[in-house]
């Protein structure tokens, strides 16, 4: 990612941004110092739990909170930046953006509302334009034929659409959606993610998107930056930040993890840890030193049965079947494994039931040992 | 302003923006319109009484120890508790009773009384005063001279000049506005609790009272502040019955010494009183505030419309039926006894004989009189502008309340309040003492300068819980799509709430056309309005005129007011 030539589409550097204490108490920081660059055609989701800075950093970069101090630069031009003392409007940046509630007018017409950016925006269009255009954006969400319908007489799904092409009729360089799938019901949420991802890699724009669900970011995004607490965890691709954990957080909020406490006895990529169950060899971070307190992370769906006769060997533990919920694609299975439980994923046609004894194995690669402590994580600023 | 400079010293920005500019505008408007006036208030209550305000240098305590020396300002504050608490507490009480009987029984003709309370918060407190006095005053009241004549009586029995005339014809005032109140509070109350009540064995009796009445307490209490805060600031009935009754307010003490009937004006004195009814109303008004404890502000936001299941009042409903609609015929007199008065050649008392001397003569005479047509073109500059400039200011504030967290904003929120903590009587002396030498003195607008100040809190206060309902994001979504502030503010925040907007700029409407506190303390022969004239026709006296003066003001007030707070409800419900 780093090194590459070209200017980013989207540069964030030190955002610190924190609100006044209410009745007295501590002024809130809602972002601490968070950096990071967002690649020209890239779809790029922040994730993270209520409360971690998602949103705030979403506002900030299109204008409707003012950070206290860092820089927000799009492509080469700096829309905010604390040491030259600018502030670029929010209606001056030239964005598009969905937002949560799709806050769709209802005192105005579909194509009303489409055509808003076109008629009272920065680049306003010519009004010979404006109808062709809007219609194009209607089209492109399948909406062309609701043109003239009153804004308040269409469904969620319909709603969304139309704020979406609101948010591109005007071909912003940047697109900004601020959870807009949570309004939706499960179904059609489906349908939608697949379809503004579609939407978005066929126009070629720049998308920030945010979210709380990890299903959702892991499904879209070309790269992820998972917050919390006002900080950047962790950044990476889908498949990075779901393997390789760099903290329990993020092990535990991408998805269902085994936990193991331990000390680390060897560092590095080929490393081991020391824990109730014996020892594991595993994956380390960098910054951990033999002697460290660790947690080894493994995913339900690494451990595998292995052969009855092969029962030892490195990674390779005996263990007891304790539960086992059917749940038609997998079988949601407990084992205990000296006298700890750890949970895996057997196919829907095991032989396996309560009781039977096992061998697990628990390949190294699939391992992936992190700092125990969790990094402090008050939210108030003395 | 220093606002600006506060919110300049917190961002970071590039150059003005419009925003910036308005909060500036806006905080320097209010400032001059409200902290002027008081500041000035308090420097004359400083100054020797026989100097003009803002030509002395000297400051003493003179005043107020003369205040507090005469054994006269005690009895003032005494009237004026005793005339609040009485008039407050049987108002609410009468209207307690109806709206429960409109808001949670089968009584019939429910929404008869409401349009009725409606019409009358609009009816002119001047009007229903002058009303009374032609029907019970001692002398040729008409109810005094057909008791005289039915049965016998050499002396008249019912007086409209005593102390408790003056409270019983205020509190028969209140009622409207403490019924609209309270029936808001009763439509508010979730039903399902009294449900809740009746199904774990409460009978009628047990669920009224141990159920209804304690959770309407704290709402009862904190209108009933309001409403005594209302009385304790009145000044047109204190001052047409309670002067000649002998009965002398705080407010009525302010007017006279401000504008005596004889010799020359001690504004020192009453800057005084003005300071001291001030204290007493910012009491009130803290009171009422740790009452509300802002519910009020975020009631309208949970309020959600219940369907109450109604009480069959079976027997009862000839007692509730008699109590609504004697009250509804005991407010229907003063006006009616206006209406015949006013379509007489000459003063006389209603009778039979009388009726053949109907006739329009007189408000053929009103319309023609000169004077009153200047009053009437005046009437109809100060209702519009006043209400055109009080919304106009209120949206752009309630938009800085609800959506700027920055200490502007803040300190915008609360001097737009401060009017409301302020007796208009007080702010109108404040008024007069601060543009006496300008050449605003003695036109319209400075009757429109007062009521823009006196009806800004109602106007911010409507406008912000109107707000606080819009989305956010409705606008944020204009800002991004690239259009400027004041472009998202003028085509999509603003439109979405203008139904609240009309309701608002109704309300100051009707109010700056009934009030008399203004017009009279800065009357001059170049800014007579109705009410003003009203009053000089009275005093003339020029009974038929001021009558027929009345009635005119009434049904222009009714025939613009009424119809379009029913489209504006309608287009409130959808």
């Amino acid at each position: 990612m780093d090194g590459k030539p070209e200017i980013p589409m989207l540069l964030i550097e030190n955002l610190v941004k924190s609100y006044p204490g209410q009745h007295g108490q501590d002024a809130m920081l809602a972002l601490r110092d968070v950096s990071f660059k967002v690649e020209e055609g890239s779809f790029f989701t922040l994730l993270g739990p209520s409360g971690c800075g998602k949103t705030t950093t979403l506002q900030c970069i299109a204008g409707l909170e003012n950070p206290d101090t860092g820089v927000i630069q799009m492509g080469d031009r700096a829309v905010f930046s604390s040491r030259e003392n600018l502030l670029v409007p929010a209606n001056r940046r030239e964005l598009g953006m969905v937002f949560q509630s799709y806050a769709i007018w209802p005192h105005m017409s579909v194509f009303d509302n489409v055509a808003f950016p076109l008629i009272y925006g920065v680049k306003r269009a010519p009004s010979h334009e404006v109808r062709p255009r809007v219609l194009k954006a209607l089209e492109m969400v399948e909406l062309g034929h609701l043109a003239d319908r009153p804004a308040p007489l269409l469904s969620g799904g319909q709603q969304q659409r139309v704020a979406l092409a609101r948010a591109l009729v005007h071909e912003p360089r940047l697109l900004l959606l601020d959870e807009p799938l949570s309004n939706l019901d499960a179904k059609l949420r489906d349908t939608m993610r697949t379809e503004i991802r579609n939407l978005v890699k066929s126009l070629g724009i720049t998308t920030l998107f945010v979210t709380h669900d990890q299903v959702e970011a892991i499904g879209m995004s070309d790269q992820i930056v998972l917050m919390k607490a006002g900080k950047i965890v962790q950044q990476g691709s889908p498949r990075d930040i779901y393997l390789r954990p760099n903290s329990v957080f993020t092990a535990d909020f991408m998805g269902r993890s085994n936990l193991l406490p331990g000390v680390l006895e060897a560092g590095g990529s080929t490393g081991r840890a020391q824990t109730a169950i014996g020892p594991i060899s595993g994956v380390a971070g960098p910054e951990l030193a033999p002697g460290a307190q660790v947690m080894v992370v493994v995913r339900p769906q690494a451990i595998l049965v292995a052969p009855a006769t092969e029962a030892s060997g490195p990674n390779r533990f005996k263990a007891r079947v304790d539960a086992m919920t059917f749940l038609g694609d997998v079988v949601e299975t407990e084992v205990e494994v000296g006298g700890r439980k750890l949970t895996l994923m057997l196919d829907p046609y095991t032989a396996l039931s309560v009781g039977h004894e096992l061998v697990l194995e628990l390949p190294p690669e699939r391992c992936v040992i992190v700092p125990a402590d969790e990094p402090a994580s008050s939210g108030s600023l003395k | 302003m220093s606002g600006g400079s506060i919110a300049a010293a917190r961002r970071p920005s590039a150059g003005l923006d419009q925003q910036k500019v308005v909060l500036a505008l806006l905080l320097a408007v209010v400032s001059v319109l409200v902290l002027g006036p008081v500041l000035l208030l308090i420097r004359t209550s400083l100054a020797p009484s026989e100097a003009m305000p803002l030509e002395t240098l000297e400051f003493t305590l003179k005043n107020y120890v003369q205040l507090l020396q005469s054994p006269r300002t005690l009895s003032l504050v005494w009237n004026t508790a005793v005339y609040a608490l009485s008039s407050m507490t049987m108002g609410v009480a009468i209207a307690t009773a109806i709206a429960w009987c409109t808001e949670r029984t089968d009584m019939p003709g429910r929404i008869l009384v409401r349009i009725l309370m409606f019409a009358w918060m609009m009816v002119p407190a001047l009007v229903v005063g002058f009303g009374w006095i032609l029907l019970l005053n001692p002398g040729n009241g008409a109810l005094n001279v057909m008791f005289r004549e039915l049965f016998g009586f050499l002396q008249p029995i019912l007086t409209i000049y005593s102390f408790w005339s003056l409270i019983i014809v205020t509190s028969f005032a209140v009622v409207p506005t403490a019924f609209v109140m309270i029936s808001g509070l009763l439509r508010n109350m979730d039903p399902n609790l009294e449900l809740a009540a009746r199904v774990h064995g409460g009978g009628s009796w047990a669920t009224l009272t141990r159920v209804t009445l304690p959770l309407l307490t704290p709402g009862l209490f904190s209108i009933g502040i309001y409403m005594f805060m209302a009385v304790v600031q009145a000044f047109d009935l204190p001052l047409i019955i309670g002067l000649s009754a002998d009965v002398p307010v705080l407010s009525t003490r302010v007017y006279l010494l401000s504008s005596p009937d004889n010799g020359l004006p001690n504004y020192g004195l009453a800057s005084a009183f003005g300071v001291l009814l001030l204290v007493v109303a910012g009491g009130l008004m803290w009171a009422y505030m740790r009452a509300t404890r802002l519910g009020e502000r975020f009631r309208v936001v949970t309020g959600k419309a219940f369907r109450p299941k109604r009480i069959r009042l079976g027997r009862w409903r000839f007692a509730a039926l008699g109590f609504t609609f004697g009250y509804c015929a005991v407010m229907m007199l003063p006006l009616l006894i206006l209406i015949w008065v006013s379509l007489q050649p000459s003063y006389t008392t209603p009778s039979l004989s009388a009726l053949g001397g109907l006739s329009f003569d007189i408000y053929r005479r009103v319309l023609t009189n000169p004077m009153i047509s200047r009053a009437v073109l005046n009437t109809v500059i100060l209702v519009v502008s006043s209400a055109t400039i009080v919304m106009l200011i209120s949206c752009l504030i309630g938009w800085f309340t609800v959506r700027s967290n920055s200490r502007a904003g803040k300190i915008l929120d609360a001097l737009s309040f401060l009017p409301m903590a302020i007796p208009p009587i007080v702010l109108v002396l404040a008024i007069l003492l601060l543009y006496l030498n300008t050449p605003l003195y003695g036109t319209v607008w400075i009757l429109v300068l007062g009521h823009v100040t006196i009806y800004i809190a109602f106007g911010v206060r409507t406008m912000s819980s109107a707000l606080i309902q819009i989305h956010k994001e409705l606008g944020d979504a204009a800002l991004i799509s690239g259009a400027s502030w004041l472009t998202s503010l003028r085509k999509v925040t603003f439109p979405l709430v203008w139904p609240q907007i009309l309701n608002g700029w109704l309300w100051v409407f009707a109010h700056s056309a009934r009030d008399l506190t203004v017009p009279l303390m800065l009357m001059s022969t170049g800014n007579l309005v109705a009410a003003s004239t009203l009053w000089n026709l009275w005093q003339f006296p020029d009974l038929p005129g001021a009558a027929a003066l009345a009635v005119l003001l009434m049904a222009a007030l009714l025939a613009v007011v009424v119809p379009t707070q029913l489209y504006v409800a309608r287009r409130l419900e959808r």
